[in-house]
């Protein structure tokens, strides 16, 4: 288990992480979200022992963080990580090493991941002279070589296309099926609410936002109607509870300060005609935290 | 870690030797070396009248012709360091007019002499050729028109031959030094030295721009693109610059082994060369100048001085890795830290030029407080040594000042190292560094 206890880390007066805690279970896929300067790359830089947390503990599987834990991460950062000179095989080898493998086996697990993302023929090919998309596979699989125990995923599907992001995710499930820990960050909230079952929303350095993401979502009060029928806009925008009414399509949807207002909303629009759709829905983890956090993730 | 040491040499060495461009590099370096060795050669391959000596027709007014004919060679006996037993001049006796005598295809670049006597029946010379004449032949051809001259009036003296003979003699001197761990018959070789040695160095020089460009580009290339931040998280800080500084020695010493091999092959060619032709130009002949220095008492010196010349460079290698290294990790990308290794270079610059002005200026204090200070002593010092400058006791003390400066660069330089390498902004850059060095 990765356990992130209570850590602060200050650059000089300026606090970038603040009191910041988290477990990541074995199997479980983690996302760990906040928009830039809040605190992240900090905090991953932290965990794969770049930096030292002012204060505050990280161990992964009880041991504290040094260069024989750090053999069992895997590190895929948001911007390009590789020595673009360097042909892939030798890219690999670089870093598997570096991580503990041998060339040998670094060989036979590269032959079997090429092989996995469609790319054999790159092996002796010059990064640089790949695609931006086919680097970042090479990259995905430097970070995923030595079979880390934990893997941290940086905005893993930069520049992918969607049958490669299928890929990637594919890929992701099957480490955390197998027992890796993932921490995963993106900008894409479909894409933590289709992978991570815990999170943490970081602001400034503070969690502002930690659990389950089920849990936030159901303590989270403001919910989302979706209504498809001839309905009066106006009345339902002057009930109580009612914050905004949006067309969506075919559909209204209609936001809603908490659950009980949907029952008057029902109220309302059972006297219309032609209602076909009635659902109350959860608030996407997108509006949750633009609501958090005061801002969007994709600025 | 220690594997991991390795294989981080390996991969910092093989990324600059396993390249067409190391191979293409030292094609044209053995290429450059050996022609360069063998340039008279390459030269005389062309064509050219310059082996053809100095032609001298004298019209001789007034019967000088045999004594000016002595003093040429008397003169070419004097300044005759090497085996050629050619005179200076030709000289040949002629009646033709100037004029008519240059027009001749043969006699185009040959000068005519007119020996005359002035109102005051003193030997007065005028010189005739079609062109310019160089200044070191004109002094050669005056010096012997003077002695000539000499010689002359003293025989009009009345002065009986014998005693002429003893004036006419060149005075032999006899040379004595006091100390006595010096040889007269090195002084010649002392001054070959102080010429020849500033060449011999000159591949030092080339090979610190090499060392610095190497472990500057690598150090940007992993920082620039984030593989620093992978490889920061595998391996320390402090083993990631050590692979940089060994791999770049090795690589420093490789490329210099290979500039010896070249230059010995090119020696090797010229010997060659030399067994069907005579190919000596002047006095620097290599053979005979490397036969001279074995035989003489620098060539038992270099027994100790090329060791400790070894070591002192190689320290001031690892010095300049450790620096260029620290000033890499500090800049953000490979233009920031081109501006900055031009200091590096200036001061090893520094070094080469105190190096050659060490011959002229024998004795200088201000050349030799430099020759102890660090990254400047690689070059100097070993100069000042083979000049009897600098003792053995002061060598080792300037060697002792660079294992100081490595000390404090691996002390205070790795702590910056290891915040600079992931610092990506230069915004408050050397509060930082500063603040790292305060760092435990």
């Amino acid at each position: 288990m990765l356990k992130v206890d209570n850590i602060t880390k200050y650059y000089g007066d300026f606090c970038a992480v603040d009191h910041l805690s988290f477990n990541v279970e074995p199997g479980e896929i983690f996302g760990l979200l906040g928009v830039n300067g809040a605190g992240k790359t900090t905090t991953f830089r932290m965990i794969i022992g770049l930096l030292e947390p002012t204060s505050g503990n990280i161990t992964l599987n009880d041991k504290k963080i040094d260069y024989d834990v750090t053999d069992e991460i895997g590190f895929l950062t948001e911007e390009r990580s590789l020595l673009t000179k360097m042909t892939v095989k030798e890219q690999c080898h670089y870093y598997g090493v570096l991580k503990g493998m041998t060339e040998s086996d670094v060989d036979k697990r590269l032959d079997e991941l090429l092989k996995k993302f469609g790319i054999e023929s790159y092996k002796d090919k010059k990064i640089k002279e790949l695609s931006k998309g086919n680097q970042q596979k090479i990259q995905f699989i430097t970070a995923i070589l030595n079979q880390p125990k934990l893997l941290i995923c940086d905005e893993p599907f930069s520049g992918l296309d969607p049958f490669n992001v299928e890929l990637f995710k594919n890929e992701i499930k099957e480490m955390a099926q197998k027992g890796s820990m993932i921490i995963f960050s993106t900008h894409r909230m479909e894409h933590v609410e289709l992978f991570c079952k815990k999170l943490v929303v970081l602001k400034d350095g503070k969690a502002v936002l930690s659990g389950n993401l089920a849990d936030i979502k159901k303590q989270y009060r403001k919910k989302n109607i979706l209504i498809r029928g001839n309905i009066d806009i106006d009345k339902i925008k002057s009930l109580e509870g009612v914050l905004e009414v949006n067309p969506k399509g075919l559909e209204y949807e209609v936001k809603i300060a908490d659950e009980n207002v949907a029952d008057k909303v029902f109220n309302e629009i059972s006297q219309a005609k032609n209602v076909t759709k009635f659902v109350v829905e959860e608030p996407s983890l997108n509006e949750i935290f633009i609501d958090k956090v005061g801002e969007t993730y994709e600025n | 870690m220690k594997t991991k040491l390795k294989y981080l040499i390996g991969v910092s060495l093989n990324r600059k030797i396993k390249t067409k461009w190391f191979a293409i590099a030292n094609i044209l370096l053995l290429i450059l070396i050996v022609g360069l060795i063998n340039i008279d050669s390459i030269i005389k391959l062309f064509g050219g009248d310059f082996d053809k000596k100095q032609v001298i027709y004298v019209d001789d007014n007034i019967g000088a012709y045999e004594v000016l004919k002595t003093q040429n060679e008397t003169y070419s006996a004097l300044i005759k360091t090497n085996d050629d037993d050619a005179d200076t001049f030709e000289i040949k006796k002629t009646t033709q007019k100037a004029e008519d005598l240059l027009k001749e295809k043969d006699n185009k670049d040959a000068w005519v002499l007119v020996l005359d006597r002035d109102e005051q029946n003193v030997l007065k010379a005028t010189i005739i050729s079609d062109g310019y004449i160089n200044s070191t032949d004109y002094a050669a051809v005056q010096t012997i028109i003077n002695n000539t001259k000499s010689t002359i009036a003293l025989a009009e003296s009345n002065i009986n031959p014998d005693d002429l003979a003893k004036i006419s003699s060149p005075v032999s001197i006899e040379r004595q030094v006091l100390d006595k761990d010096k040889k007269s018959e090195d002084e010649s070789m002392q001054m070959i030295m102080s010429t020849v040695f500033p060449i011999f160095i000159l591949p030092f020089f080339a090979l610190t721009i090499f060392l610095v460009q190497m472990i500057g580009a690598e150090v940007n290339d992993e920082k620039t693109t984030r593989g620093m931040e992978i490889i920061i998280s595998n391996v320390s800080p402090k083993t990631h610059l050590t692979a940089k500084v060994v791999a770049a020695n090795l690589f420093v010493l490789i490329q210099g082994g290979l500039l010896i091999l070249f230059a010995a092959l090119g020696i090797l060619v010229r010997f060659m060369l030399g067994g069907d032709s005579d190919i000596a130009v002047g006095n620097m002949d290599i053979g005979n100048m490397l036969s001279e220095l074995l035989a003489s008492d620098i060539g038992a010196q270099l027994g100790y001085i090329i060791p400790l010349a070894l070591i002192m460079m190689v320290l001031t290698f690892i010095a300049y890795a450790i620096l260029a290294g620290v000033l890499a990790s500090m800049t953000t990308n490979i233009e920031d830290f081109q501006q900055l290794q031009t200091p590096i270079m200036i001061i090893s610059l520094l070094g080469y030029y105190l190096a050659i002005m060490a011959g002229v200026f024998d004795g200088s204090l201000f050349i030799k407080v430099l020759a102890f200070v660090p990254f400047i002593s690689a070059i100097l010092s070993p100069c000042l040594l083979v000049l009897g400058q600098m003792s053995i006791v002061e060598f080792i003390i300037a060697i002792i000042l660079v294992i100081v400066v490595i000390f404090l660069l691996v002390k205070y330089g790795f702590k910056i190292y290891k915040e600079g390498i992931l610092n990506y902004s230069s915004k408050g850059l050397w509060k930082k560094m500063f603040k790292a060095l305060k760092s435990k």
